[in-house]
């Protein structure tokens, strides 16, 4: 015989709004994010490059007709930074780094929102359907998977770009074709794992609908490791694809930051160092802003997973 | 028992993996366009054009075409190089040997430099050094390896002038034969220590490029998990018992924190994988790497296919031998049932 108690333990019951502990939930969360030196690093330098990226025409003069390809001043050959006029000087065909430096972050802020949204929006509808729903569908997906992994990911996304052929437009194609996989995942994952607890039973006990089920209950706690992961890919999406574009798949001249390092590669022998050096470091620095913020997301949100402690 | 029989299910599916992957590049390859440019020149007729189109069956359907590449690939033929101007497999050895070369110097920079690194800062917890060893790995996460080599190229090529680019100074490469194609291998064999000067010389910079990513995870990996094997009870017991510190950290907790280091030293082959195509393009290094950017920039589809195959390979089967090194090294895994 178990006792079961005539009362139900009395749950106080809350005063504030739903709105209200919501907003109090985000001020929590983002206090203890803050409480993070590295994190509030990763977020500044995050801030400084995307206010370069947007206001990108209004630091430099954009070219036309396209302000994505480099200005050309075949007057100014290879000057060496703080000549008057190139704060960063300038490549062996007259490129001006410093344009190619701040509107390179435009382009990378383009690569990356583009990719990661579509790989995000896809993997995470693929994964929900296949580890909600199971069955046949999940099947397929997950040896797909083991066949997207059987190969590292840039050798992957570097055959693709070249079958396209060698454009900007493809290099973002081929990194979307090779990143959903991951988010389709992870997303099967978690969902496996919410769909296990007892909430979720006793909500299709009373009856919930499969699709309220989902958005109720499985998504949002599903959903953390994919945000964390998507801030990281933020970063490491724009390192691929100026790996790529580097190796030569992107169109000559573009305001990228791969591009720019490859052109300035030539004159590094004969001393000049700076073509190369300042778009290298911009990527550098994209990709760490992010990885430090998606560090320090993942201790707060996340901390099953935490490795750094 | 359950190890065995799912390491035997892994090695079973090992090869529909590597066939899933081919299928899907080649597909992809042939829809990006007919490999035939490469038979072709410029006097030829129609009739000559469809001849060869005949005769690599390249008038087939896509299945078909992709069945006879594969029925090639069994009986070792591998296809033309165009960019190499000979049969894949005959161009093939030198090109692995030199990747191979270089991994492994990667490889031995990246695992002791990583496990040193991790131990001194997993020792030091929340010291100076473990702060310091925390930045260096997280910027191995987010450096771009071109510009990390473009950076020790600039100051110790430009302008210390202590390493060479290349993979070898000329006159002693021909001094010597290359029975193996690994230029420190070769020296050693021919007993010419200057010739083995040489190529570990030219080995410094591209393997210290190729093994800063892993150094960096291993670094961190081996960190996190002896700062978690230093808390178990059974240090304390060895300390208890009056063994010297050193003792207890290299005999007792190094052991046991390696064990998932190993899994993650067999990851981070992926690294040095990846990373050897940007690696060699800028130390001229005449690898795998860069004869597949070189064939990805010229449309060279045999070879493209013949690097995927080559890595997919590789990259399974170094997966499949941590896998069965982690369950060797933890003896719960095997005991566990």
């Amino acid at each position: 015989m178990v006792d079961i108690p005539h009362k139900l333990p009395a749950v106080a019951p809350s005063t504030e709004s739903a709105l209200r502990v919501r907003l109090r939930r985000v001020r929590e969360l983002s206090a203890s994010v803050l409480a993070n030196p590295t994190t509030v690093l990763g977020f500044v330098l995050i801030v400084a490059m995307i206010s370069m990226a947007v206001f990108a025409p209004l630091i430099t003069e954009a070219n036309t007709p396209d302000p994505y390809q480099m200005p050309r001043d075949w007057g100014a050959l290879n000057e060496p930074p703080g000549t008057d006029g190139f704060l960063l000087g300038t490549t062996n065909t007259g490129g001006d780094v410093f344009y190619g430096v701040v509107w390179g972050a435009r382009t990378s802020l383009r690569l990356s929102l583009i990719v990661v949204g579509i790989t995000v929006l896809v993997g995470v509808l693929v994964g929900s359907v296949a580890g909600f729903r199971g069955g046949k569908f999940d099947e397929i997906l997950m040896r797909l998977v083991d066949v997207f992994l059987s190969i590292p990911e840039l050798i992957f996304a570097l055959a693709i770009a070249a079958v396209l052929g060698p454009s900007f437009g493809n290099i973002i194609l081929a990194l979307a074709v090779v990143f959903w996989v991951k988010y389709a995942r992870i997303m099967r994952a978690q969902v496996l794992h919410v769909k296990a607890n007892e909430y979720v039973d006793s909500a299709r006990i009373i009856g919930d609908s499969g699709w309220n089920i989902y958005r109720r209950d499985v998504f949002p706690n599903a959903i953390t490791p994919i945000i964390v992961q998507a801030t990281m890919d933020m970063g490491h999406i724009v390192l691929v694809g100026a790996t790529l574009s580097f190796i030569g798949l992107a169109e000559a001249g573009l305001a990228e930051w791969g591009v720019l390092v490859s052109e300035g590669q030539a004159g590094i022998s004969a001393g000049r160092w700076w073509a190369s050096t300042f778009p290298g470091l911009m990527v550098f620095l994209w990709a760490l802003a992010f990885n430090l913020v998606g560090d320090g997301l993942r201790d707060v949100l996340d901390p099953r997973t935490e490795t750094a402690r | 028992m359950q190890v065995r029989e799912y390491l035997i299910r892994r090695l079973m599916i090992l090869p529909l993996l590597v066939i899933g992957t081919s299928i899907i590049v080649f597909t992809l390859t042939r829809v990006g366009g007919s490999p035939i440019g490469i038979y072709l020149s410029h006097e030829m007729s129609q009739e000559e054009v469809a001849e060869i189109e005949a005769r690599y069956h390249l008038d087939d359907p896509l299945p078909v075409q992709y069945l006879y590449w594969a029925g090639g690939v069994l009986r070792g033929d591998l296809g033309w190089s165009g960019i190499s101007a000979g049969p894949v497999t005959q161009v093939m050895p030198d090109k692995i040997a030199a990747s191979l070369e270089l991994a492994v110097a990667a490889g031995i920079v990246a695992v002791t430099l990583g496990v040193g690194l991790g131990t001194f800062a997993g020792a030091r917890r929340n010291r100076l050094p473990d702060h310091i060893a925390r930045i260096f790995s997280i910027s191995g996460a987010s450096m771009p390896t071109f510009w990390f080599a473009i950076i020790l190229l600039i100051v110790f090529w430009v302008y210390l002038g202590w390493f060479p680019v290349g993979r070898s100074t000329t006159a002693l490469f021909t001094s010597i034969e290359h029975p193996t194609g690994l230029y420190t291998v070769d020296a050693l064999l021919a007993g010419n220590l200057r010739a083995f000067g040489d190529a570990l010389w030219h080995l410094v910079l591209p393997a210290v490029t190729l093994g800063y990513g892993a150094t960096a995870i291993i670094a961190r990996m081996m960190r996190s998990s002896l700062v978690e094997e230093l808390q178990e009870d059974y240090v304390d017991a060895a300390r208890a018992k009056g063994l010297a510190e050193r003792v207890v950290l290299k005999r007792h907790a190094r052991r046991n924190a390696l064990i998932p280091t190993v899994t993650v030293i067999g990851l981070s082959f992926g690294f040095l994988l990846q990373g050897s195509v940007v690696t060699e393009i800028i130390f001229q290094w005449p690898g795998m790497g860069r004869w597949m950017a070189d064939a990805v920039l010229r449309g060279d589809q045999a070879t493209i296919m013949a690097y995927v195959l080559f890595t997919s390979v590789l990259f399974l089967g170094v997966n499949l031998v941590v896998d069965i090194v982690y369950a060797y090294l933890d003896r719960r895994v095997v005991l566990g049932d």
